[in-house]
């Protein structure tokens, strides 16, 4: 079989025979070294979080939806509600826009689109939080929110607020907002991830699709779609690893409410957005000292934990997708 | 890759699209809707980008002015002279740390360490790029704010955004030195060149723009951040001083005003957000044109 073209990927090349690896001529030991920094990074964040968290014991309650009590329920609740829902929109259009740029469009369309798609990975998450609180919830709130609270109150979660708080900056903000936003955000790296995973796709297998006479909608969806599958579930995680822990955008258009959201609508808060938007107050000395400081630090340890697993997961399949393509 | 037009063009092939009486079949038509539905999705893509560019230089450029970019805030009137020197600090210094550990880190990874040992680094380094922004803003308070006694301030700001920084250097650096071809290695040592010579005379020169790349992108993604700096540093009327002096930055004057939604404030949010886009923006646009320009330089080395 001939060889197809093999991504450039650091795990594919064979390894270099022994003569040719460089050993310094220093000293033995000390150009090894500073290879442990992306690992002592990050066992420094780790322990200063372990430490900072002074390991509060808020008992069970700290697995609780009682948020006096030091409950982390309603925060983790809450990033999974954006997260998931963002997580799925944005696969879904992620993978129709891959689709589009890897087989319909014509290649000097794509290269013209597909770096603005790149760009948009790149825009600062203030800035995406800021046109979201002024200008995309407004919207939301008197386009999509006015109708859906009409013709979609049947659903249940997208019946109407009824005791809405009624601030002028809070205009539009609340839980589908918050998943809006996300969704915008994610979409640019999901998109990207995907495109990717499609276009490592051999050429051989494309041609034979289509000389057996399926049409490029089939060959996507029978051949291309299950050979970059690895890749594609690989985008979801890292997807998802972005989204749980996005920050400013997030916290700007959410509500910031301490509560579980009655429908979809209303204000709730995340992990990520509770840390920021609650530290000031957290650092004021008061009545519980520097509890709530720790608690947040364990609140952080939580996130670190859910981000390192699913950005683990993610990054393994990834590897595999390319040593599927090395093999082949 | 994939082609986009079908490579063979037989007319048996044309015949399989039509049944007898002339009608397209029906997967065909699934394909042709395809073809002209799925990318309307790039509407969805990059049509909100379009709205946020347009509403942000709407509100941003009538009010900007060379007296806005030379004044310090005061009060509800927002000058962006200080939060603009404070953010080049910030982001000049963190690129300095994240040059420091990324480059040094990056270049051991792929030129010293055995494949087995580079690949578990290399997993490492890809899964703290993922840590979110604000783990890395609790750790910058808790560590460098408080443990070290930094206060908040340009240092602590710095070197959390430095280390935050830090992968995306170390990942350029890494891919530019572990992707030199494999003959220029041979090459070099076959001609009797020491290590250190093979580095800096031969390597070095080849994979320069690659990691100038990466440094770029570093600063790019960093010059935005938001969550370290509202954790290790405040928004401050004036420009940074020294290194344990206070200092705003233009992301931290956005997040103060969704605090503080004052009418003046939110025009400086909007003139700071503006500022930012063009600055992002621009870094991406070297980071382009390098890119392309050093791919077209090292093709003539895989020949």
């Amino acid at each position: 079989m001939s060889s197809s073209p093999v991504p450039q990927a650091s795990g594919d090349r064979e390894p270099l025979p022994r003569l040719l690896r460089l050993r310094a001529g220093v000293a033995r030991g000390w150009p090894y070294a500073p290879a442990a920094i992306p690992i002592v990074l990050t066992l420094v964040v780790v322990l200063t979080l372990v430490d900072a968290s002074h390991l509060q014991n808020f008992g069970w309650s700290f697995f609780s939806f009682n948020t006096g009590a030091y409950g982390i329920g309603v925060f983790v609740l809450g990033s999974f509600l954006t997260s998931v829902p963002a997580l799925a929109l944005a696969m879904a259009i992620g993978l129709g826009v891959a689709i589009s740029s890897t087989t319909y469009l014509p290649r000097w369309l794509s290269g013209w689109l597909d770096p603005f798609v790149d760009l948009l990975a790149g825009i600062p998450s203030i800035i995406y939080g800021l046109w979201g609180w002024l200008i995309l919830a407004p919207f939301l709130a008197s386009n999509v929110y006015a109708w859906s609270t009409v013709h979609l109150a049947w659903i249940p979660g997208l019946e109407p607020i009824t005791s809405a708080p009624a601030s002028p900056a809070a205009n539009g903000a609340g839980l589908a907002s918050g998943i809006v936003i996300l969704t915008l955000m994610i979409l640019p790296i999901t998109t990207l991830l995907m495109r990717d995973a499609l276009q490592s796709v051999p050429r051989d297998l494309w041609e034979s699709g289509l000389a057996l006479g399926a049409t490029r909608w089939e060959v996507s969806r029978r051949v291309a779609i299950p050979y970059a599958k690895r890749g594609i579930l690989g985008a979801a995680f890292l997807g998802f690893g972005r989204a749980i822990g996005e920050t400013v955008a997030v916290a700007m258009v959410i509500g910031q409410a301490a509560v579980v959201p009655t429908n979809a609508y209303a204000h709730t808060t995340t992990m990520a957005s509770y840390i920021i938007s609650t530290f000031q107050t957290a650092l004021e000395p008061g009545v519980v000292g520097r509890t709530t400081l720790h608690f947040l630090a364990e609140l952080g340890l939580v996130l670190l934990a859910i981000t390192l697993l699913v950005n683990l997961a993610g990054r393994w399949m990834i590897r595999r997708t390319f040593a599927n393509v090395a093999g082949l | 890759m994939s082609p986009s037009e079908p490579l063979i063009s037989v007319p048996a092939i044309d015949d399989l699209r039509r049944d007898r009486s002339g009608h397209l079949v029906g997967r065909t038509v699934l394909d042709r809707s395809a073809k002209w539905l799925l990318p309307l999705l790039y509407l969805v893509a990059i049509g909100p980008i379009l709205s946020l560019v347009y509403w942000i230089s709407v509100r941003a450029v009538p009010t900007l002015s060379w007296h806005v970019l030379t004044t310090n805030p005061s009060g509800e009137a927002g000058g962006l002279y200080a939060p603009l020197m404070g953010s080049l600090a910030i982001i000049l210094l963190a690129t300095a740390v994240a040059v420091a550990f990324g480059f040094l880190g990056g270049l051991a990874t792929a030129e010293y360490l055995s494949d087995r040992a580079a690949e578990t680094v290399r997993v490492s380094a890809n899964v703290f790029a993922g840590t979110p922004a604000i783990i890395l803003g609790l750790f910058g308070y808790f560590a460098l704010v408080e443990y070290l006694g930094w206060g908040p301030s340009l240092a602590a700001a710095s070197v959390t955004l430095g280390i935050f920084m830090t992968p995306y250097v170390f990942r350029a650096t890494d891919l530019a030195y572990a992707s030199i071809p494999r003959h220029i290695r041979e090459a070099a040592v076959g001609s009797g060149a020491r290590p250190v010579q093979y580095l800096l005379r031969i390597a070095t020169p080849i994979a320069f723009p690659q990691v100038l790349t990466g440094i770029f992108l570093a600063m790019a993604i960093g010059v935005g951040e938001t969550a370290p700096l509202v954790l290790t540093t405040n928004q401050y009327s004036l420009p940074p001083t020294g290194l344990f002096s206070k200092a705003g930055a233009l992301p931290l004057d956005i997040w103060g005003a969704y605090q503080n939604p004052l009418p003046g404030i939110v025009t400086a949010a909007f003139q700071s957000a503006f500022l930012l886009l063009v600055i992002v923006v621009g870094l991406n646009v070297i980071v382009r044109v390098v890119a392309v320009r050093s791919r077209r330089r090292l093709e003539g080395l895989y020949r």
